[in-house]
């Protein structure tokens, strides 16, 4: 989508997660770059590892070894302050994670307000727009619980933008919701996609990944097994494992 | 009409003859006293433990691995407060509280701030667990889209769980502030004149058991009904935003 993806945001190297001891390996040695600009889709049957990979990349998930290069600083060394970074990071999450208590305004408004010192004016006004992007204008002074799957994950998404991201993370962001309000979260991403945003993101969607990715990776049991252009990925799988997957899923 | 002569008479010897009902007010006042200060109490120590505990229970994995002088502060606080929440919530409140007359508070004579003391310290143990139970209740999903957009975790607390924990645990704090009104009832064991003592003093005089102690089951009754009403409007009232 952007031709201009020559400079790394985010450089993981030798990233691993184990649980209890070694005997879980949900990260097994896993490098991947993310160049500024790119849409980076990481599919995968469930248990590969890739939800912990994109938890890891804004530390919701605390790796056992390896490092992750934002900006050139490793945010695994523990005398960074992470929260600067996750301000540039936004995160959509399966489940939306709304605030129930705050009205959709106050959802959008209340991190920029806090965290980056903008007036409570200024930063309405930026939610407003971005509100009237996704359609969802009108719901301004609603709460999270009085709208529908769809229109809760277009909020979670415009909540994060407001936080004015280099790089968006997506944790399977429709794959709680009814299949009718799938399109309407593909959608917004896909336009976000356009405007060059940088995005990772875990999803189920073939459809998706094959329309907008640049980089299609496959991960099982911890692994990157393959990785590529959607095109490589989906018409010439190399792969026997990923061959089977995609068996399965298309 | 006869039944109700004698009953206004048995009333009128029983609460108004010799000021009897002042004793009954007396009582009323330090049972008020006792229930107010000791919840206040109550709530600061349970705020408090509740924080060490949630704080640990959230954060000790990444702290663990961070080490340093901050994981072992917090797991020294942590055990602390889990050595409190054991005792306390272990040993009956009577026992604490005449520990805390006849052998922490040694010399004292009054009562009162004994007692304030004594159920203050004992309600904040399970308050504290009223709270970390609030907490503990938010999804994980809440303390993750707060800090993925950047909150530390002392903002997340303040901004995001908190506001969210204090509508939930509502019921449970009033249901514990309900419990010690009537828990301050044995505050008689230390020499404090509280309600109970009162319908008990007006008992041993007027040879009455009846009245003086059916009239103070009923205006403990009371106080309940009014706390219960009291917090029921207030949870209708943070409750119109929602759901």
């Amino acid at each position: 989508m952007n031709d201009n993806i020559s400079d790394k945001i985010i450089s993981v190297k030798g990233l691993k997660k184990y649980y209890k001891g070694e005997t879980i390996k949900a990260l097994d040695d896993v490098d991947i770059d993310i160049n500024k600009g790119e849409v980076v889709v990481i599919i995968g049957p469930s248990g590969s590892g890739k939800s912990t990979l994109l938890r890891s990349l804004n530390l919701l998930e605390i790796p056992t070894e390896g490092s992750i290069i934002v900006d050139g600083v490793d945010i695994t060394d523990s005398k960074i302050d992470i929260n600067k970074y996750r301000q540039k990071m936004g995160m959509v999450f399966q489940h939306f994670n709304l605030f129930p208590n705050m009205n959709i305004l106050k959802n959008m408004t209340i991190a920029p307000v806090k965290l980056l010192g903008m007036s409570v004016k200024d930063a309405e006004d930026k939610a407003m727009e971005l509100l009237r992007r996704v359609n969802l204008a009108d719901r301004a002074s609603g709460y999270p619980s009085q709208l529908s799957g769809g229109q809760k994950q277009r909020i979670a998404i415009v909540r994060a933008l407001c936080m004015n991201p280099e790089i968006m993370l997506f944790d399977e962001p429709t794959s709680a919701l009814d299949p009718e309000m799938v399109g309407e979260v593909l959608d917004v991403m896909k336009e976000l996609a356009r405007q060059g945003m940088t995005m990772v993101v875990v999803t189920h969607e073939m459809g998706f990944a094959r329309e907008v990715a640049d980089r299609v990776v496959f991960m099982d049991q911890g692994k990157v097994i393959e990785a590529g252009t959607a095109e490589d990925i989906f018409d010439y799988p190399k792969s026997e494992r990923l061959v089977s997957f995609l068996n399965k899923v298309l | 009409m006869d039944w109700f002569t004698a009953f206004c008479d048995k009333f009128k010897f029983v609460f108004v003859e010799n000021d009897r009902y002042k004793l009954i007010l007396q009582g009323l006042g330090n049972t008020l006293e006792i229930t107010f200060f000791a919840a206040l109490i109550g709530i600061a120590i349970g705020v408090v433990i509740a924080s060490i505990r949630s704080t640990y229970d959230k954060n000790i994995e990444i702290m663990r691995k961070r080490k340093g002088f901050g994981f072992i502060f917090l797991t020294i606080l942590d055990l602390i407060a889990r050595i409190y929440l054991t005792v306390i919530r272990g040993t009956p409140t009577v026992v604490q509280l005449l520990i805390a007359y006849f052998i922490i508070f040694e010399s004292a004579t009054n009562g009162v701030p004994i007692a304030i003391f004594a159920f203050g310290i004992n309600s904040g143990a399970y308050v504290a667990e009223i709270l970390r139970g609030g907490i503990m209740s938010i999804s994980n999903g809440q303390f993750e889209a707060s800090r993925s957009l950047g909150f530390n975790y002392l903002q997340t607390m303040r901004y995001v769980i908190v506001p969210q924990v204090f509508k939930n645990v509502l019921p449970a704090l009033c249901n514990e502030f309900i419990v010690l009104i009537k828990e301050t009832s044995v505050a008689g064991y230390v020499g404090v004149h509280d309600l109970t003592k009162a319908g008990d003093l007006i008992r041993g005089r007027t040879f009455e058991a009846m009245f003086p102690l059916i009239g103070v089951a009923c205006i403990y009754l009371v106080l309940v009904v009014i706390l219960t009403s009291l917090v029921g409007k207030l949870e209708r009232r943070l409750r119109t935003n929602e759901r």
